[in-house]
């Protein structure tokens, strides 16, 4: 582990029960942080930016957003993690991608990435990724 | 009711009663009056939907979580059924392999456990006539022996299906399902979605869409709401039906009565009439399943046209089932378990390996004081069944060696397969289970004992099919 991150880590470790209220009051506001890690983890990426914004508005919503919540996400956005250390990461890029036209446009990144509303396969207009809506079979090379 | 007493009453309206009435009613002449006693009620697909959706439905109330209806006394373990018109039809994925022949005949093959009364061959007509019955979707070149096109094309392989077919020929197939892969007067085309239990596009067959002709057929009267919690019996006949409704005690005399609950409730039914054989509710399982993630590098698996796609046979049968338990792989598109490294999003293949287990005794039902709740003690896994795992996660590699594997993550053994198998087990003398080959009580001669509750041994496939075979085998050689 690098010495920046361990520090941060050490910080936020032990600062648990001292820092979190002030974290809470003084930073800005959870969706923020899940907005700046969206971003950050998925910068290969263009994300159109409202979509984000309006993204994790409904990921919260859907998922909960209690005292306790706030307090892992920023503990997340201090910490730096990404979605190889953190599994609230992880489903939060996969939920994201998988609301989006990310798998609709199969996956190209020159292409701006759109949020179409909160993955559900009985509401969303969003196809199984893996599936042959996306990938006729024409498209699947015989081997 | 319209009458005191039925030629045939009938407990319980998913895949074992159903199929049990189709074949009763093509045989007997038009004048038997059969009586169904559901205990759940009517909650149509469309309704389910509007549920899904988060809207209201005036059916709600009819949601009957399964929680509520048993007493699961292991809290780690988890039974998912549906209490309704159709049964767990209503929430099954719609997997239809037939089993292996040598599921039916562990003991003289592998020294394990019972061979069933029934073979293979015994069922065979039966599974075609089930096959059809529910338009399954399959291929024309299967482990198990089988002729002939299925009602329908089977499902698309994706790449990583194309490139594992071409390796393993028939033990790596397109799934046979009732999931159906093109739409049919009463059914939708599969669409990948992944959300079986209630499908979004109406393609998986349930007793509602099934346009099977048993309900809407005038000799038979269909109540719901009716809890049967025992049978009155003298001289080893089953006189009559007790049940409750609207927690009013009532009875219907029959003369001939089929248990075609799940097996906890057929269970705990024949415990409150005073059963007393000494394996009745014992035995009570299922296969154990475990998830497992195939990291792929520079290989993308898509194409698939169903949840799940494929089924791998290339662990299930042969002499090491003397030692460990088959396993069957289910091959899933999942879309929650995509990546979330860059250009590796779809890189990945989604295994579920299931396991099959023993009717261990130390498992069972017992009925409570609540006449109307069984109680279900679950207590362990075989080591027939652990040893399998083990297995598994050593020949894996080498299986999948014709894949550009980047790495396999091995998840947790899941909770629930959703089959609950045992606890009425079938053999051909009455020391050694509670039905004969025709699920006939060995005591009580005029009670059927329907569904996976009577399976021998619990095979790693898919149980329904099976049962539903069963169920057509057991009216027809009958009646």
């Amino acid at each position: 582990m690098e010495r920046r991150n361990f520090i941060r880590l050490a910080t936020i470790g032990t600062g648990m029960c001292l820092i979190p209220p002030a974290l809470y009051f003084v930073a800005p506001g959870v969706k923020e942080y899940a907005c700046v890690i969206l971003k950050r983890e998925l910068y290969y990426l263009k994300l159109e930016p409202k979509g984000v914004v309006s993204f994790v508005d409904d990921y919260f919503k859907a998922t909960g957003n209690d005292l306790l919540s706030n307090l892992k996400w920023k503990g997340l956005f201090y910490l730096k993690s990404g979605w190889d250390k953190s599994d609230r990461v992880r489903d939060l890029l996969k939920y994201y991608l998988l609301s989006s036209d990310f798998f609709i446009n199969k996956t190209d990144e020159s292409k701006t990435v759109n949020y179409l509303g909160l993955f559900n396969s009985y509401k969303s207009p969003m196809p199984n990724p893996y599936s042959f809506i996306l990938y006729p079979p024409s498209d699947i090379k015989e081997v | 009711m319209k009458f005191s007493h039925y030629d045939l009453v009938v407990v319980g309206t998913g895949f074992a009663s159903t199929f049990f009435l189709k074949k009763y009613l093509s045989k007997v002449g038009r004048k038997k009056k059969v009586l169904v006693l559901e205990k759940g009620h009517f909650y149509p697909h469309e309704e389910r939907l509007k549920s899904e959706r988060g809207e209201s439905s005036s059916y709600k109330k009819y949601a009957s979580p399964w929680q509520d209806n048993i007493k699961n006394l292991n809290k780690k373990k988890v039974w998912q059924f549906t209490t309704a018109y159709g049964g767990s039809s209503n929430c099954w994925w719609g997997c239809t392999p037939r089993f292996m022949p040598n599921d039916f005949k562990m003991k003289s093959m592998y020294g394990i456990e019972q061979d069933w009364p029934v073979s293979y061959e015994d069922l065979d007509p039966y599974y075609y006539e089930a096959e059809e019955l529910m338009s399954v979707s399959g291929p024309e070149n299967t482990p198990f022996p089988r002729t002939g096109k299925y009602p329908l094309p089977p499902h698309q392989f994706s790449l990583v299906d194309k490139i594992l077919h071409k390796k393993y020929g028939n033990k790596y197939v397109s799934q046979a399902t009732a999931r159906a892969s093109r739409g049919i007067a009463t059914r939708n085309g599969c669409m990948a979605l992944s959300t079986c239990h209630t499908c979004p596009v109406n393609a998986k067959f349930t007793i509602e869409n099934g346009n099977m002709g048993v309900y809407d057929n005038d000799q038979v009267e269909l109540l719901y709401g009716c809890q049967v919690f025992a049978l009155e019996t003298a001289n080893d006949v089953i006189k009559k039906v007790l049940f409750q409704k609207d927690g009013k005690d009532y009875e219907v005399s029959g003369e001939v009565v089929v248990l075609g609950s799940n097996p906890f409730f057929n269970s705990n039914i024949l415990l409150n009439s005073g059963d007393n054989n000494p394996l009745t509710g014992r035995g009570i399982g299922e296969q154990l399943g475990m998830q497992v993630q195939i990291y792929l590098d520079d290989m993308q698996n898509v194409g698939g046209s169903s949840w799940v796609n494929a089924n791998g046979y290339m662990l299930y049968d042969g002499i090491h089932r003397k030692d460990y338990a088959a396993c069957l792989i289910e091959v899933n598109n999942a879309p929650y378990y995509i990546r979330v490294e860059r250009g590796k999003h779809l890189n990945v293949a989604s295994f579920r390996m299931i396991f099959e287990d023993l009717p261990l005794n130390s498992n069972f039902v017992k009925n409570s004081a609540d006449k109307l709740v069984p109680e279900v003690h679950f207590e362990e896994r075989s080591n027939y069944a652990l040893k399998g795992i083990e297995n598994m996660k050593k020949k894996l590699p080498s299986i999948l060696s014709c894949l550009p594997v980047e790495k396999i993550i091995y998840q947790d053994t899941e909770p629930n397969e959703g089959h609950i198998i045992g606890g009425t087990r079938m053999s051909a003398d009455r020391t050694n289970g509670v039905v004969d080959k025709h699920m006939i009580h060995h005591q009580y001669r005029n009670l059927f004992v329907l569904g996976a509750g009577a399976f021998t041994t619990f095979g790693p496939s898919n149980p329904t099919l099976t049962l539903s075979a069963l169920s057509l085998f057991a009216a027809d050689k009958v009646f």
